[in-house]
């Protein structure tokens, strides 16, 4: 059970990724601005973000920088529907999970998996 | 007159007709000189001869005058003989009476003008002509005789005997001699001199040939040389190996040629390479410009690209989803199971799919349609409304993105332009992404369509106005912005090629394109089309004749 915030200014992937979400049980908070999302991940805990990175305004390494170094929110998921320059940005400022879309369920699911198993510094 | 004009006289031949003048001229007068005085002398020793002659005979013709006695004259006369020049001779007495004769006498004479006797013989003797009209020099001689004076002692007188001595002239002598032997001695004179001159002439002019050839062979062979120089050919040498200002000449003579030949070929060396150089280099900037127009159209499709490649992911994205979700579901579904939330949720996705699938292929459909005519020169009907909507779809995310609202207001039966829709589109796609990069969050983009039936040559024009409210572009920059690699953009992020492809394009319609800015407020693009389909227009637009602009 896990806090997942998603931030696409996409309606269908919005509403695809919130699916599988609950499918699988977890919480989940679905925005379509960056902005949006930058709000809810100052105010509140998440454990994953996942995050377009075309979003109006702004791009997913906007939101991404936005964070102060406080935060402790480390587990971010990109989707991108074109490659650009900002992916290569995303990639030089960790090991960030990334997915290019359209990507299947499975695909989804296992970065999901692998991102939400419970760590050592989880269990506290 | 041909002749004479292109008759040239060589250094020698003039050298050679001077000298040969001035030696004729030379010897002429030393001849003259000399035959005169040849002359003079002939006719003085004729002259002594003459009088010696003439005194002689009146010398021993003095008591055969005295006595009257003509056949001791005769005898005397006829000692003449031995003499050839004598013509006549005659013996007369005081009364000129005849006393003797010798030859024949042709009288009368008359003085010779053109030959005077010489000066000390000029009492004795004289150049006559006679009536024979031969030339005779006449000598005149006294007969004289020496007597006692009579009755001396008479008149008192006293003294010695030979004052009393009385010289009388009792008669005179007239001699005649031609002068043949005279002219003939002259004449050989003359001939010898002229022979001579002849002479002293040929082998003068023999010599001075020789000396003026050795002096001209240089100055001809250097002639030659200059001429073949002169033509172009530097491959030439003067060979000339004397010692002398000949020798110096050449030497500087060869060396200039050296130094021009070595100039000649640096310089074709020089233009053969500049020429080289102009021709790849000019190869290398239309190259270049070939590849910067090819890749600003790239950009504009990789704008466009990229635009419709997340149109498309994003539904396809959903598809892919939904179908794998909703088949998930229904492979663990039984149909005792199935309730009526099920069959509202599976509703819902395959509505999702169905949508989603829809919007996909319109985009396909547009991204057809706007890639249909890859050949920008290939001219067809092209509604212009339909073209700018188009446009529009593709950029329709990146001012979703930006915040910039579009708003149109396109003339509806605008009449079929002729000209190409894919490079029309990727003009509009220029401006229109222009003005996004120029405006800010929530700024207005307008583009406007109407028909100017006043503009154009036939029928009318179509104007289209891309109008915005972003920064505007500083009058320093407008007067450029449709030069090839203008930009303002920052190294690396625009070509510079946009708008100068756009203008040539719009060009290429028979259009213009023009722009107006005021910083700060925003900035106008007014593209103007001209309408060449006519069939619109009413008759009394229409013009009796019209070719077709391309």
């Amino acid at each position: 059970m896990a806090r997942v915030l998603v931030i696409d200014d996409s309606p269908i992937m919005r509403e695809f990724i919130e699916a599988t979400l609950l499918d699988l049980g977890h919480d989940v908070v679905a925005v379509s601005t960056g902005e949006d999302g930058i709000a809810y991940l100052r105010d509140e805990s998440f454990d994953l973000c996942i995050c377009d990175m075309h979003l109006p305004r702004m791009s997913g390494y906007d939101v991404l920088t936005a964070m102060s170094p406080e935060d402790t929110l480390d587990k971010w998921l990109f989707t991108d529907s074109m490659p650009d320059h900002n992916a290569e940005k995303i990639r030089s400022q960790g090991n960030y999970a990334y997915l290019r879309k359209p990507f299947e369920l499975e695909q989804l699911r296992s970065e999901l998996h692998r991102l939400l198993i419970p760590t050592t510094s989880d269990i506290k | 007159m041909t002749f004479l004009r292109t008759f040239k006289l060589s250094l020698r031949v003039k050298f050679v007709v001077a000298i040969a003048i001035m030696l004729v001229i030379g010897m002429a007068m030393i001849s003259s000189y000399l035959i005169d005085h040849q002359a003079r002398g002939f006719e003085r020793e004729l002259e002594a001869k003459g009088t010696t002659i003439a005194k002689m005979i009146a010398l021993n013709a003095e008591s055969g005058v005295m006595f009257g006695a003509s056949f001791q004259l005769e005898e005397v006369l006829a000692s003449l003989e031995n003499f050839e020049a004598i013509q006549y001779a005659v013996v007369r007495d005081t009364a000129d009476l005849i006393l003797a004769e010798f030859g024949e006498r042709h009288g009368p004479m008359e003085p010779m003008e053109r030959r005077q006797e010489s000066p000390e013989n000029a009492s004795t003797c004289q150049w006559v002509t006679d009536a024979n009209r031969n030339e005779l020099i006449c000598f005149f001689a006294d007969v004289t005789t020496v007597t006692e004076a009579l009755g001396r002692e008479q008149l008192g007188m006293t003294g010695s005997a030979e004052d009393h001595k009385q010289i009388r002239t009792i008669g005179t002598v007239e001699l005649g001699l031609h002068t043949t032997a005279y002219t003939e001695a002259l004449s050989a004179a003359k001939r010898a001199a002229t022979f001579l001159t002849i002479i002293i002439l040929i082998f003068a002019i023999a010599m001075v040939t020789v000396i003026v050839s050795a002096i001209t062979r240089p100055v001809t062979h250097l002639v030659g040389i200059t001429s073949k120089v002169a033509q172009g050919d530097l491959s030439q040498q003067v060979e000339i190996n004397q010692r002398d200002e000949f020798g110096q000449l050449a030497d500087s003579f060869n060396r200039m040629i050296d130094s021009l030949r070595q100039s000649r070929e640096e310089i074709e060396d020089y233009n053969r390479t500049l020429e080289e150089k102009i021709v790849d280099r000019t190869r290398q900037l239309e190259e270049a410009q070939q590849q910067l127009i090819q890749s600003e159209k790239m950009g504009a499709i990789g704008q466009l690209a990229a635009g419709v490649a997340h149109e498309l992911n994003n539904p396809l994205g959903g598809i892919l989803g939904f179908a794998q979700f909703a088949l998930e579901k229904l492979r663990k579904l039984t149909p005792d199971k199935v309730t009526a939330k099920d069959i509202d949720g599976y509703i819902r996705y395959v509505g999702d799919i169905e949508v989603q699938a829809r919007r996909c292929k319109a985009i396909v459909q547009n991204l057809l349609r706007f890639s249909r005519s890859s050949n920008a020169s290939e001219f067809h009907e092209v509604e212009i409304n339909a073209a700018i909507e188009q446009t529009l779809q593709f950029v329709a995310h990146q001012a979703q993105l930006n915040q910039i609202t579009i708003e149109t207001d396109l003339a509806p039966n605008l009449p079929p332009l002729q000209g190409n829709t894919s490079a029309l589109q990727q003009v509009f796609t220029n401006l229109l992404i222009n003005a996004m990069h120029a405006s800010d969050s929530g700024a207005t983009l307008t583009v406007i369509s109407r028909f100017s039936p006043a503009v154009g040559e036939f029928g009318g024009a179509v104007e289209l106005l891309f109008i915005d409210n972003g920064k505007g572009i500083p009058k320093e920059h407008l007067g450029k912005i449709f030069e090839p690699f203008f930009t303002t953009k920052e190294l690396g992020k625009g070509t510079g090629l946009g708008l100068s492809v756009s203008y040539g394009i719009i060009k290429d319609h028979g259009g213009e394109i023009t722009v107006s800015s005021v910083v700060g407020t925003g900035t106008t693009f007014t593209i103007v089309l001209p309408v060449q389909n006519r069939s619109h227009l009413t008759d009394t637009f229409r013009e009796p004749a019209a070719s077709p602009q391309r």
